[in-house]
């Protein structure tokens, strides 16, 4: 090992070396005590501050970079040591691009009136790596003057995990939280335990207001940062408002500035979204306006004159597991079977559509019976018109994300309809057209997810011409 | 090369010869490269004919962009303008202003057809029947529509639908095409292409034309409005004719059974296979998935045409003239059974709504010809329980104006073309039932809430089946294509449930 010799002859005295740590122990406590000192309030500030700190994006790759080499250069150095000494010199640019960075940074979030959790982290990740950059530089001195080198590399693991940490922290702010998860597939989400948003409860807030503030607003006014003083991502937040007080008075849509402020001309100064993003459009302005009169309520589920009474709220589909390593057998039934099983969307976790119209008259229970593998997959059976009876029920209950069965014109009966009651998201039933009678109602009762049950010219419908679309009665 | 051919000639057509075949494999690898850009990047298409064309779910399939509401659409389109000043926007303040000049401000500087340019006054016609209000939404609706006015509790009725193009032609290019020339493929050819077949032996695209039952105010339309444009051919429209065999030369002639024909086919195919591997162009595969989906056709569609299976309440529902080929109830009833066989999209042809005089005698005609197959339809649908995932649109190309074109009596009157608002209807699969979207002015001559551009009204229409209408698109011409062109276009969400 190379002992450094030209550190050596800069710092001959163990008296530098304590006068250096004294001042990097005085800089890191005044670092640590900056956000006390001098507290983000939410305000906006000086514009020249907001000016520098803009800067902050720009500058904040280089002590990125820089800190990355460092590691890199101390192990190449093994091998040439000329790119050892270079990782010293390397390593003081990258001390002095993280405090300019944060600096500016600091600048952007005071000068903008940021504010929030994600905000606070990454500030408190930018004094870390500050600090720790620092240190990283007095303890490899330390080592060049004959100290141990696991202080040293000791600390620059820590601070390259506090980099990591911290560049995370500043992308959720820039690009919001779930940025890199959310076209994570579908298993490895699982594997890395994220998780999926959970459908809202169907009340008019959660249905329509939420989502038009989380995608217009939540960027500025959310738990990453909270300009004004402002967060809109919840419920309680948006009703607390911001530093001016609150933004939306139940009732009074006239005195809610949330309101006002999405309302005026575009071209004004306090016109939200800011920044030139799309204003909001008009019918999400005026269901914002409804909500507000009619109370402003988190429950509520309708509103007079938005939405109608005949809107049920539905069963949110589950999303079905990974059938991918399937794709060859389900190409092959397709070959032998002619029936098709296609995905529902572009996302496989959408399910399967099962389609058999073209194939119906030679389709029958053994041809169903084949698909069996491809049960819990398929979230829409499309059997109108084949040849399928009663007995497909018994290869139907295996069906778990089935949310639509068509069965329109088959020779089901609907005796045996019971088995079908484990299908928990089964929504829609189709027996239209076949011979399904009046005593099979007890079978349907079973199947409590469904909405929309159609027994149109069965004797189950009366006299048989009758339309008899009753979701209501199947609920 | 036995025929006693001079050597220099031979020699010469060897060098052709050569030169032909290298810029044909040329063109070969040229065209793969295109149909790989096209195919396997985007892999666009759903499937089409048969396995050896088709497309295995997850095997590069992006679309529907996102789960759909409805799998299939069914478009009835009332060519030429209807009034909706007489049918459906009621404005209860203009039978006091008949035969008073509308205000400029309400006309303002638009620049109007040339058929009305010249008149001296601008009388308004206030229309010549009563309005009612029907359903729990107490929705206003004309006199002539009584069957329409049953269901006005399943419909979205936009008032607001607002056009570019004053003329027929340019008019009805935009609303099936999004563009007013020519040359663009139509909805129903984007959706067979970007969604594909359900039904290997119909086509994903057929086209339903009524029968002219009067002579006047008929503007032609033509395949241009069906047409795939540059999309593969095989994305075209299928025309079922009105009368006589629903496709021509289906039926085999006398003397030639299936097995020889089928033997003739794959002589044919081998040939076209042939020529494609020479050359390359994609049109050669269309034309060969064409070839097969008539011989598939000549089974389906007997079963298809064949009513006699339909229940006497089919009768009852749509009238005794949906027996007759050809006539709007028939096509409606035809639509339904379309969309039962999955075929993915319908388009319903209705001509002869321009009325630029005669409105109080020939509107009644119109609409009693077309009235009660709409709501048969959408009725029929509904039992069945296919109104849930089919989506149905009701829309002419633009409507007409609220002032008299032509002289103005109490009995009589005429209206010209207005594309400053309209009424349109759309209900099934992903739509919110039983609203009324968009407001007039008091002149029903503008907008002044909520305007749902053709743009909108055709991106919205996509929504509905799964599709983002900024993703469906097809490089051509150096430009990426869609079908709402490059202007902005936003889907309206107040028309989706």
């Amino acid at each position: 090992m190379s002992s450094g010799r030209a550190s050596v002859k800069f710092f001959p005295t163990s008296k530098t070396t304590r006068v250096l740590w004294a001042g990097a122990l005085a800089f890191s406590i005044g670092l640590v005590l900056l956000p006390w000192g001098i507290k983000l309030d939410g305000q906006t500030h000086a514009d020249w501050e907001q000016f520098l700190g803009r800067f902050h994006p720009l500058v904040v790759h280089l002590p990125i970079g820089l800190l990355v080499l460092v590691p890199l250069l101390e192990l190449a150095g093994r091998r040439r040591p000329a790119l050892r000494e270079a990782a010293g010199f390397v390593l003081a640019l990258a001390f002095a691009g993280c405090a300019i960075a944060f600096t500016l940074g600091f600048l952007l979030a005071y000068g903008s009136g940021g504010a929030g959790v994600t905000l606070s982290r990454h500030m408190a990740g930018g004094i870390a790596l500050t600090i720790g950059a620092l240190l990283c530089l007095l303890a490899r001195w330390s080592w060049a003057s004959g100290a141990s080198v696991q202080a040293y590399s000791g600390l620059l693991s820590c601070t390259l995990l506090a980099l990591v940490w911290t560049a995370h922290m500043g992308g959720s702010l820039t690009h919001g939280s779930n940025y890199l998860t959310q076209y994570m597939p579908a298993g490895l989400k699982r594997w890395a335990g994220v998780s999926e948003p959970t459908p809202a409860t169907a009340s008019f807030y959660t249905k329509h207001i939420h989502p038009i503030l989380d995608a217009n607003c939540v960027g500025c006014h959310g738990e990453g940062q909270a300009k004004g003083g402002l967060r809109v991502d919840s419920y309680d937040t948006l009703m607390k408002g911001g530093q001016d007080g609150p933004v939306i008075v139940a009732g009074k849509a006239d005195q809610s500035m949330l309101l006002t402020r999405v309302t005026l001309p575009t071209d004004h100064k306090q016109f939200m979204p800011a920044e030139g993003k799309p204003p909001l459009r008009p019918e999400q302005i005026a269901w914002i306006k409804a909500w507000i009169e009619q109370g402003a309520s988190p429950t509520v589920a309708e509103l007079q004159g938005v939405s109608r009474g005949d809107e049920r709220a539905e069963a949110p589909l589950q999303p079905v597991g990974d059938y991918s390593s399937l794709m060859a057998e389900i190409r092959q039934m397709e070959l032998g079977q002619g029936a098709k099983l296609k995905q529902v969307s572009a996302k496989p976790e959408d399910g399967l559509v099962l389609f058999t119209v073209d194939v119906a008259p030679s389709f029958g229970d053994a041809q169903l019976a084949q698909f069996e593998k491809f049960a819990p997959y398929i979230v829409d059976a499309e059997l109108g018109r084949t040849q399928v009876t009663d007995a497909s029920f018994d290869t139907l209950k295996r069906f778990t994300h089935l949310h639509a069965l068509h069965l329109e014109g088959t020779r089901v009966t609907g005796n045996g309809l019971g088995k079908l009651a484990g299908l928990s998201e089964l929504n829609y039933l189709n027996l239209s057209g076949t011979q399904v009678g009046p005593e099979t109602s007890a079978g349907l009762k079973s199947l409590k997810s469904l909405r929309h049950v159609y027994l149109y010219n069965t004797p189950a419908a009366g006299n048989g011409q009758q339309a008899a679309a009753a979701p209501r009665s199947a609920t | 090369m036995d025929l006693a051919v001079p050597a220099d000639l031979k020699r010469e057509w060897a060098d052709l010869q050569t030169r032909r075949q290298f810029l044909g494999r040329s063109g070969k690898v040229l065209g793969w490269a295109a149909m790989a850009s096209l195919l396997g990047n985007r892999g666009l298409r759903g499937d089409t004919h048969g396995s050896a064309y088709g497309n295995q779910p997850g095997e590069a399939l992006k679309l529907p962009h996102f789960a759909p509401k409805a799998k299939r659409a069914i478009y009835l389109f009332m060519s030429g303008g209807p009034s909706h000043v007489d049918l459906w926007d009621y404005k209860p303040g203009l039978a006091a202003q008949y035969d008073k000049d509308i205000p400029d401000s309400v006309r303002g500087a638009q620049q109007l057809t040339g058929m009305t340019a010249g008149q001296a006054r601008f009388p308004i016609a206030p229309p010549h029947w009563e309005f009612k209000r029907y359903g729990e939404t107490e929705t206003w609706v004309s006199d002539l529509l009584p069957y329409t006015a049953r269901m006005v509790d399943d419909l979205a009725i936009i008032k607001s639908t607002n056009t570019e193009a004053i003329n027929h032609e340019p008019a009805i290019m935009l609303m099936n095409t999004g563009n007013m020339n020519a040359g663009k493929p139509c909805l129903g050819s984007w959706l067979a292409y970007g969604l594909g077949s359900m039904n290997d032996n119909l086509p994903t695209f057929m086209v339903l034309q009524t029968k002219l039952s009067t002579k006047e105010n008929n503007q032609p339309v033509s395949s241009r409005l069906w047409s795939s444009g540059f999309l593969s051919s095989e994305y075209a429209g299928v025309g079922l004719r009105s009368s006589g065999d629903p496709v021509l030369y289906l039926t085999d002639p006398d003397g030639l059974d299936r097995e020889v024909r089928r033997k003739m086919l794959d002589a044919v195919n081998e040939i076209n296979r042939q020529i494609y591997e020479e050359l390359g162009d994609p049109e050669t595969n269309a034309r060969i998935a064409q070839y097969e989906m008539a011989y598939r056709m000549q089974t389906s569609v007997p079963e298809l045409a064949d009513l006699s299976k339909e229940p006497t309440s089919t009768w009852d529902l749509y009238g005794p003239e949906a027996k007759e080929p050809g006539t709007f109830a028939y096509n409606c009833l035809m639509a339904r059974r379309l969309a039962e066989r999955g075929v993915r999209f319908t388009q319903v042809y209705k001509r002869g709504w321009d009325m630029h005089d005669n409105v109080t005698g020939i509107l009644p005609l119109i609409c009693g010809e077309t009235d009660r197959g709409c709501y048969a339809l959408v009725t029929d649908l509904k039992q069945r329980g296919l109104l849930d995932d089919t989506l149905v649109v009701w829309a002419g190309e633009f409507g007409r104006t609220v002032y008299s074109q032509g002289g103005l009596s109490k009995d009589n009157y005429g209206r010209d073309h207005h594309p400053r608002c309209y009424t349109t209807w759309m209900t099934g699969g992903g739509v919110r039932r039983g609203i009324t979207y968009g407001e007039t002015d008091e002149f029903s001559y503008n907008v002044v809430k909520n305007p749902v551009t053709v743009r909108d009204f055709n991106a919205t229409i996509l929504h509905c089946l799964g599709i983002d209408h900024n993703k469906l698109t097809y490089k051509f011409q150096g430009l990426e294509q869609k079908l709402t062109g490059p202007t902005p276009a936003n889907i309206v969400p107040g028309l989706l449930a």
